[in-house]
């Protein structure tokens, strides 16, 4: 099982302000903020553990069937590169994301391993979204002008 | 409707967020946040922001986890309000 998500940077930027009074304090963990707060580009890495969050989430709602808006009781911790993972109550998921200019991507699985193994195909479109649904992915996530589907 | 006046006042919260305009003039106690107004999952912080604002209530993160539909967000505002 693996789970994907995507930011639109430009749209982030617009649609949302992470310097909102409890913003960061509803959605990130003590070291995360702390991380964020210290760190060279605060908006980047607000939805870089977003991104790392949501792609755990994916997987951790599909295995357990449950739906809940928790974003504390997920606990990102950089790795090296561009590697990392989420813990969630026993479980722990391997991310790895991709910075551009105009969006993060991270995918996630419950091994190491599994994400080299990964295909990642991503989209940028305008107008509507484009159909995916006979390309049969594993995973999706759309925001803004990107779609990725990974495989 | 049970609930009126708070589904007004909710409805008014959730349409800036809501991508779907159709869901949001439906909008009743089973609509769900995500899955129906299409609200983007980064923006229910937002939501959630914007509650505690205009009900002058602390939401928890116990009770924010269920926030995903009308129903359980009405029911957390009520349970708030009511320890006030």
């Amino acid at each position: 099982m693996i789970g994907n998500d995507l930011v639109d940077l430009y749209c982030a930027s617009i649609e949302s302000n992470w310097k909102r009074k409890g913003f960061l304090d509803k959605l990130f963990t003590t070291s995360e903020k702390t991380q964020i707060r210290s760190g060279e580009n605060p908006f980047l890495l607000v939805w870089k553990y977003w991104t790392m969050k949501e792609a755990a989430y994916k997987i951790y709602s599909r295995m357990t069937g449950i739906r809940s808006f928790a974003p504390v009781k997920l606990c990102c911790t950089l790795g090296e590169h561009t590697f990392g993972t989420v813990q969630i109550d026993d479980l722990k998921f391997y991310t790895c994301t991709e910075m551009t200019e105009n969006y993060i991507h991270t995918i996630a699985g419950l091994q190491s391993d599994q994400l080299a193994k990964i295909r990642i195909e991503i989209i940028h479109y305008s107008g509507e979204l484009p159909a995916y649904a006979s390309k049969n992915p594993a995973c999706v996530s759309h925001h803004g002008h990107y779609l990725a589907l990974v495989y | 409707m049970p609930n009126e006046n708070l589904i007004n006042r909710l409805k008014a919260i959730v349409s800036t967020y809501a991508q779907n305009k159709e869901a949001l003039n439906s909008i009743n106690e089973e609509t769900d946040f995500i899955n129906d107004l299409k609200i983007n999952s980064a923006n229910l912080v937002d939501v959630i922001l914007d509650v505690e604002e205009e009900f002058d209530i602390v939401i928890d993160n116990d009770a924010m986890e269920k926030m995903l539909t009308v129903k359980a967000s009405i029911a957390v505002i009520e349970a708030k309000l009511s320890e006030k």
